[in-house]
């Protein structure tokens, strides 16, 4: 799929079939998350790869329920992730990114934003959601779960983090676009406000 | 271009030609990143198109010094920002990305996803300068607090990262990556 095309027709899914992805389709994806870029290089990404019903299952019931005025209700992402074959789960190597170069990975962080580990994991996961909707796949993003959780269920150690995780399988429903600002709203010339 | 192709041939450029750059290249590379997805729909990015010269140098002055063989010296990504004729530089707005409704964070990571939403969109941005035969190389190592003064941001927003836009004046060097094996576990982390 041409890139541009791609960028502007890709939507977040979150319904699916419970048709089968296969593994070759899950490589080009990770394989595409290898291919961003990130600070110096350092690539503290690292992925997990769930096919197991009973551990999607445990990963879907940390997700953040979603208060109605009057109720309770599940997060839609904990269905996606039920019944999609497979879930990639994008952690991070604390103290890598931001930080100074040195020996054991430097740890002092040199912007005021502290670890850039959230901003390169997303670059990782665009091309990731970019590469799979090229494949006729979908993705939704969550962020929206208790990762100390997650961690416990998928045995993540210490010094790092579980940042999102996305359902890939094939989309039951052609998802929506939601508004965007308009340009001209979000972009000025030189300086603020100009 | 291929997006898989674009993905894997994207380079991160540090030297430009001053060729210039039409303003509907430019709004092609935000409006790539205007597409990324972002927590809640809130789309906490601002983008802030610089040509500038004046208010590039002093950007420019503004990036972290590096240290080799014991000597600081100016980051290649200074020169960068100088010499290509467009600097795009990216802001947030606060206390939107990872926000519930009633204004409370949702998750422990707090109000830094922020930093996550902006890369999704920065990702697109330099695969589409990219596609466009345009080179990009993603700046942090900078004073944040100094860029915002230079480009008058208020309050509630914060300068996250930038990129010079210019024609490549070189073919970029692959930065080895790590083998997938190494950053790819099956189910369980170490698996």
């Amino acid at each position: 799929m041409e890139l541009y095309e791609a960028i502007k027709s890709r939507r977040s899914i979150r319904r699916y079939t419970s048709d089968p992805v296969d593994d070759k389709k899950v490589e080009a994806i990770l394989e595409a998350g290898r291919w961003a870029p990130s600070w110096a290089n350092t690539q503290c990404w690292r992925f997990i790869v769930i096919r197991d019903p009973e551990i999607k299952a445990k990963v879907a019931d940390t997700l953040t329920k979603i208060k109605l005025p009057d109720k309770v209700v599940d997060n839609p992402g904990a269905a996606a992730i039920k019944t999609v074959p497979v879930v990639i789960v994008v952690c991070a190597e604390i103290g890598k990114s931001g930080s100074k170069p040195g020996p054991g990975g430097g740890g002092e962080y040199v912007t005021d934003k502290g670890d850039w580990f959230m901003f390169d994991t997303a670059l990782a996961v665009q091309n990731m959601v970019l590469a799979a909707h090229a494949l006729g796949l979908g993705t939704v993003i969550i962020g929206a779960f208790d990762a100390v959780q997650a961690e416990k269920v998928l045995g993540v150690p210490e010094g790092y983090r579980v940042v999102i995780l996305f359902p890939v399988g094939v989309p039951a429903q052609e998802g929506k676009a939601p508004l965007r600002k308009e340009l001209s709203e979000i972009t000025v010339r030189d300086r603020w406000g100009k | 271009m291929d997006v898989l192709e674009a993905i894997k041939s994207r380079r991160s450029i540090r030297h430009y030609k001053a060729d210039p750059v039409d303003d509907e290249a430019v709004n092609t590379v935000l409006e790539a990143a205007h597409w990324a997805p972002s927590w809640g729909n809130a789309q906490c990015w601002r983008f802030i198109v610089v040509r500038d010269l004046k208010i590039k140098g002093e950007v420019a002055d503004t990036l972290l010094k590096v240290k080799v063989d014991n000597e600081w010296v100016e980051n290649a990504a200074a020169r960068s920002v100088k010499h290509a004729p467009v600097l795009i530089v990216l802001c947030a707005e606060l206390g939107k990305a990872g926000f519930g409704s009633d204004g409370t964070p949702v998750t422990d990571k707090g109000d830094y996803w922020f930093m996550f939403d902006v890369a999704l969109a920065m990702e697109n941005l330099v695969l589409a300068a990219h596609s466009l035969g345009l080179g990009t190389v993603i700046v942090g190592g900078f004073d944040a607090g100094k860029v915002a003064q230079i480009l008058e941001v208020p309050a509630g927003f914060t300068v996250v990262t930038m990129t010079p836009l210019g024609f490549p004046d070189h073919k970029g060097q692959v930065s080895p990556r790590k083998e997938l094996s190494e950053v790819i576990y099956k189910t369980k982390y170490g698996k």
